[in-house]
C-alpha cells in the first residue's frame, strides 16, 4: 500500500478515475441521441444549404440565394461553402451520427444511395406532388427525363431522393494546335479513330496525345459508349466485352507511351492542354468556362461528344450533382424545397448555366434568347448540350461510392503497367462484386 | 470590479481549504486534495483519450452502415484480419515506420552533432533546420507534389538532365526494387515508390524536431567526460560511439518511441500528397484505410475494429521497445 506521506494516496487516485470517467461517460452519453429521434437543424434560424461551388458560381449562387431570400418571408436560405464532395459527404455522415443535419446539401447519387437507409434524407415526392408548392404537370415534363431518372432510386421504392441541381455530361476537349501539327483535321469520332490520331500525333509531334484524368464517370462513360454497362442489378458488369476493350486501350495508350496520367484531385491535363503539350482530355462540360478564360483564342481548342462503338447511336454520361433535402424541422424542408424551385425555374436555369458553365436541367431553357445567343457566339458552345440527349447516368446504388474508388485503382494499376487491361477488368469485377455484396 | 472577483475568488479557495482541512481531521488523509488536484488532468486523460478508445471498442462491435446494423461481436475484427486491403495497408505502415524512423534518428543524430561542434552560425542552422518541421505538413505537401510531378517537376527534369529516365514518383504504384532491379522483382513487392517519395518527405519534414531534442541532449553531456576520454586517448568516432551515445541513450530511445508512435499514425503527408491514396493501394496505410472505411463508406464498425487493432498494435510496439531497448537505456 502506498504511504499517504510519500506519494498520491491510492484510494485518492481511484476516487478521482472513477470521478473521472463517470463525467467521461455522461458527456459521451449526451452526445448521441437515440436513433428514431428526429434530427436537429444545424441552424435553426436558417435553411442551411452545404455546397460546393468556388469563385464564379459560388458568387452567383449566394447572389441567386439572397434573390430568393429577398422576395419571401420564413426561413432565408443560407449558403456555406462546405469543401469538395468527398468533404461534404463526410461531413453529412458524422451529422447524421450527431442527428443534427443542414436544411440541404449538394449530394451524387452514389452519396444519396448511403444517406438513404439512415432515415435522414427526406422523399421529394410529398413537395413535387403538393397542391401549394409542387410542380405542375407542365414543369415536370420540361426537365430532361434524365435528369429526373437519375434521382429516382428503384433500390429505396422508387422514391425521388434528390433532385437536379448542377449537371453536366461528359467531353472531349482537343487542342486544335497539337491537332494540326500532326496533320489532323478534325477530332475523333470513334474510339479506333482516337487511337489511330494519339498515334500520330506521338509520330508527328513526340508529344503525348491524351493527359488521363482517372475517374469512374469517365470510365463508365468510355464504356456506355462502346454500348456496354456498368451494373445489372447489384452485379457489376466490368468484365464485359466493352469494359475490357476499355481497358485495354488504357493499356495500349500506355504501353505505347501516347498517354499519361495526371496527379489526382489535380487539373494537370487542363493546364496541359492550354500549354499545347497535349492534344485531348475528357472532362466535364462544366470546365468550358475555365478553359475559355485561360485559353484566350478561340481557334485553339475546342470541345466535342467523347468518341464512340457507333458514332450513329452515340451515348456519354450525365454527372454533376443534385441536392438532397434533409428530414429536419417541416419550416426547414419546405424552405429547402421553395429554393430547389426557384432554384430549377427556366429562368434561373439559364443564369446558372450561362454563369457556370453547368447544363439547364429545363428543357424550355435551351429556348431561351440568351441561351440562342450563347450559342451564337462560338460554334462549340452548343456542342454540350447537344449531347444531353443521350446522356446516360450513373448507378444510384448503396455501396457504389467505393466501387468508385475500385475503379480508379483498377485504372492506374493498367496505366502503370501492373496489370494487363483483361486482368485488371476480371480482377476489378469480383471486387466491386464483393462491395455490392456486402452493402 | 476586479477587486470584487479576486474577493469571491479568495472566498471560494478559503471555503475549499477549510473544507478539506475538516476532511483531513476526520481521518481521510491527504486523498480528497489529491482527487481534487487530478481531476482536471484526468478529465481531458478519460475524456480525449480514454473515452473515445472505450467507445471505438463499442462501435467496432456492430457491424452495418453509420452505426446503425446489428450487434455482430468480433466479426469486424476477423474480417480486418483476413482482408487482404487490410493487410496491405498494414504493410504499407510497416515499410513506412521502418523507412522513416531510424533514418530520421540516424540523420537528425548528424545534423545534431555537427551542430553542437560548430560555434558559429549554430544558431541560424538551428532554425533552418528546425523550419520545415514548423511548416504545415500539407503547405508542404502541396510544394513536394509539384517537386514530384511527373510531366512538369524539377525532380524529373535533373532526372533526364543527368540522364537517368523520368520516374512516375507519386503515381508509381510499382516496388522501388522492381523499378531498381529492372523488373527482375515482382511489382507487388517491397514499398512503392510514391510510398518512398512519402517516406522522403516525412524524413525532411520530421528531422527538426528531433535535432532540436538532440541538441538539448548533447548540451546535458558534461564536457569534462569527453575530454576525460580524449586524454585516454580515444578519438571522434570512440568518444561519439562509448561517450556520447550512451550518455544521449534516454533521449535516443524517447525520440524512438515517439517516432514509432507517429510513423504508425501517420495521416497528413499521406492524404495531402496523394490525395487519400485511394488510386494507388499502395500508399493507403492502417490511418487512410480507417479513414475511407469510416467516412467515405460508412463502415463504422468496420473502421473502429481496425482502430481498436492499431491502437493495439501501438501499444504492443510501445511495450516491446520499453522491454528491449529500454534495457539499454542510461540515465545516470
Amino acid at each position: 500500500m502506498i504511504k499517504q506521506n510519500h506519494g498520491i494516496p491510492y484510494h485518492a487516485v481511484v476516487a478521482a478515475v472513477v470521478l473521472t470517467i463517470s463525467v467521461a461517460l455522461l458527456a459521451a452519453g449526451c452526445g448521441g441521441a437515440p436513433q428514431n429521434a428526429e434530427f436537429r437543424p444545424i441552424d435553426p434560424d436558417n435553411a442551411v444549404f452545404w455546397d460546393r461551388q468556388t469563385t464564379e458560381s459560388a458568387a452567383l449562387l449566394q447572389q441567386l440565394a439572397g434573390e430568393f431570400n429577398k422576395n419571401r418571408a420564413g426561413l432565408p436560405i443560407k449558403v456555406e461553402r462546405s469543401g469538395g464532395y468527398a468533404e461534404i459527404f463526410r461531413k453529412v455522415s458524422a451529422s447524421i451520427r450527431a442527428r443534427t443535419l443542414p436544411a440541404m446539401a449538394v449530394s451524387y447519387e452514389s452519396m444519396t444511395a448511403e444517406y438513404i437507409p439512415t432515415g435522414a434524407v427526406a422523399p421529394l415526392d410529398p413537395f413535387i406532388h403538393d397542391p401549394e408548392i409542387g410542380l405542375i404537370r407542365e414543369d415536370l415534363e420540361d426537365f430532361f427525363p434524365v435528369a429526373l431518372e437519375t434521382n429516382t432510386f428503384s433500390e429505396f421504392g422508387g422514391k425521388m431522393y434528390s433532385f437536379p441541381f448542377a449537371k453536366s455530361v461528359l467531353m472531349l476537349y482537343f487542342n486544335r494546335r497539337v491537332l494540326e501539327a500532326a496533320g489532323i483535321t478534325a477530332p475523333p469520332q470513334t474510339w479506333d479513330e482516337f487511337l489511330e490520331q494519339c498515334r500520330r500525333i506521338k509520330a508527328k509531334t513526340g508529344k503525348h496525345a491524351y493527359a488521363v484524368n482517372v475517374d469512374c464517370s469517365t470510365f463508365n462513360a468510355m464504356i456506355f459508349s462502346l454500348g456496354g454497362e456498368v451494373l445489372r442489378g447489384r452485379e457489376t458488369l466490368y468484365d464485359s466485352p466493352a469494359s475490357i476493350r476499355v481497358f485495354e486501350l488504357l493499356e495500349t495508350l500506355a504501353k505505347e507511351d501516347l498517354a499519361y496520367q495526371i496527379t489526382p484531385g489535380s487539373y494537370d491535363d487542363e493546364v496541359a492542354l492550354i500549354n499545347d503539350l497535349v492534344a485531348f482530355t475528357l472532362r466535364s462540360s462544366s470546365s468550358r468556362a475555365n478553359l475559355a478564360l485561360m485559353m484566350n483564342d478561340p481557334a485553339r481548342w475546342g470541345l466535342t461528344r467523347i468518341p464512340q462503338g457507333d458514332p450513329s447511336r452515340p451515348v456519354t454520361v450525365l454527372y454533376g450533382p443534385n441536392v438532397v433535402i434533409f428530414n429536419t424541422t417541416p419550416e426547414h424542408q419546405r424552405t429547402a424545397w421553395e429554393f430547389i424551385r426557384f432554384f430549377t425555374s427556366t429562368e434561373i436555369s439559364v443564369r446558372w448555366a450561362l454563369g457556370t458553365g453547368y447544363m439547364p436541367v429545363r428543357k424550355s431553357a435551351l429556348n431561351h434568347p440568351e441561351m440562342q445567343q450563347f450559342w451564337s457566339e462560338w460554334e462549340y458552345n452548343r456542342a454540350a448540350y447537344d449531347c444531353l440527349h443521350f446522356a446516360r447516368p450513373e448507378p444510384n446504388i448503396a455501396g457504389w461510392q467505393q466501387v468508385r474508388d475500385l475503379v480508379a485503382q483498377a485504372e492506374t494499376e493498367v496505366l502503370a503497367r501492373i496489370k494487363p487491361g483483361r486482368q485488371a477488368a476480371l480482377d476489378l469485377k469480383r471486387a466491386a462484386d464483393a462491395v455490392l455484396a456486402r452493402n | 470590479m476586479l477587486g470584487l472577483i479576486a474577493d469571491a475568488v479568495d472566498g471560494v479557495l478559503a471555503h475549499l481549504d477549510n473544507g478539506l482541512d475538516r476532511l483531513r481531521r476526520r481521518g481521510r488523509g491527504d486523498a480528497p486534495t489529491a482527487a481534487l488536484l487530478l481531476f482536471p488532468a484526468l478529465t481531458i486523460l478519460v475524456v480525449f483519450g480514454m473515452a473515445p478508445l472505450v467507445v471505438s471498442a463499442y462501435m467496432s462491435l456492430y457491424g452495418g452502415k453509420h452505426g446503425m446494423g446489428p450487434f455482430v461481436g468480433l466479426a469486424n475484427y476477423v474480417e480486418a484480419l483476413q482482408s487482404p486491403v487490410f493487410r496491405r495497408s498494414f504493410l504499407v505502415t510497416v515499410y513506412y515506420a521502418v523507412g522513416t524512423v531510424p533514418t530520421t534518428l540516424l540523420l537528425s543524430f548528424l545534423i545534431a552533432y555537427g551542430l553542437h561542434r560548430i560555434v558559429r552560425g549554430r544558431g541560424l542552422l538551428r532554425t533552418l533546420y528546425f523550419l520545415p518541421y514548423v511548416t504545415s505538413a500539407v503547405a508542404a505537401a502541396m510544394v513536394w507534389r509539384a517537386l514530384f510531378n511527373p510531366q512538369t517537376g524539377i525532380v524529373n527534369v535533373l532526372f533526364v538532365r543527368i540522364g537517368l529516365p523520368a520516374q512516375q514518383w507519386l503515381l508509381e504504384p510499382r516496388g522501388v526494387l522492381h523499378l531498381i532491379t529492372g523488373g527482375w522483382v515482382p511489382p507487388e513487392l517491397g514499398p512503392s515508390l510514391a510510398l518512398c517519395c512519402i517516406i522522403l518527405f516525412d524524413i525532411w519534414h520530421g528531422s527538426g524536431f528531433m535535432v532540436v531534442v538532440f541538441l538539448a541532449g548533447l548540451a546535458a553531456i558534461p564536457r569534462e567526460l569527453e575530454e576525460a576520454a580524449r586524454m585516454d586517448g580515444a578519438g571522434g568516432l570512440r568518444i561519439v560511439r562509448h561517450v556520447v551515445i550512451p550518455l544521449l541513450s534516454p533521449t535516443i530511445f524517447f525520440l524512438g518511441v515517439v517516432g514509432a508512435v507517429r510513423a504508425f499514425q501517420a495521416f497528413n503527408s499521406f492524404y495531402a500528397l496523394t490525395q487519400g491514396g485511394r488510386t494507388l493501394g499502395t500508399t493507403e496505410n492502417l490511418v487512410l484505410h480507417i479513414y475511407s472505411n469510416f467516412y467515405e463508406y460508412g463502415y463504422w464498425g468496420y473502421g473502429a475494429a481496425v482502430a481498436v487493432l492499431l491502437s493495439s498494435a501501438i501499444i504492443a510496439l510501445t511495450v516491446i521497445q520499453w522491454r528491449i531497448i529500454g534495457r539499454r537505456v542510461h540515465y545516470s
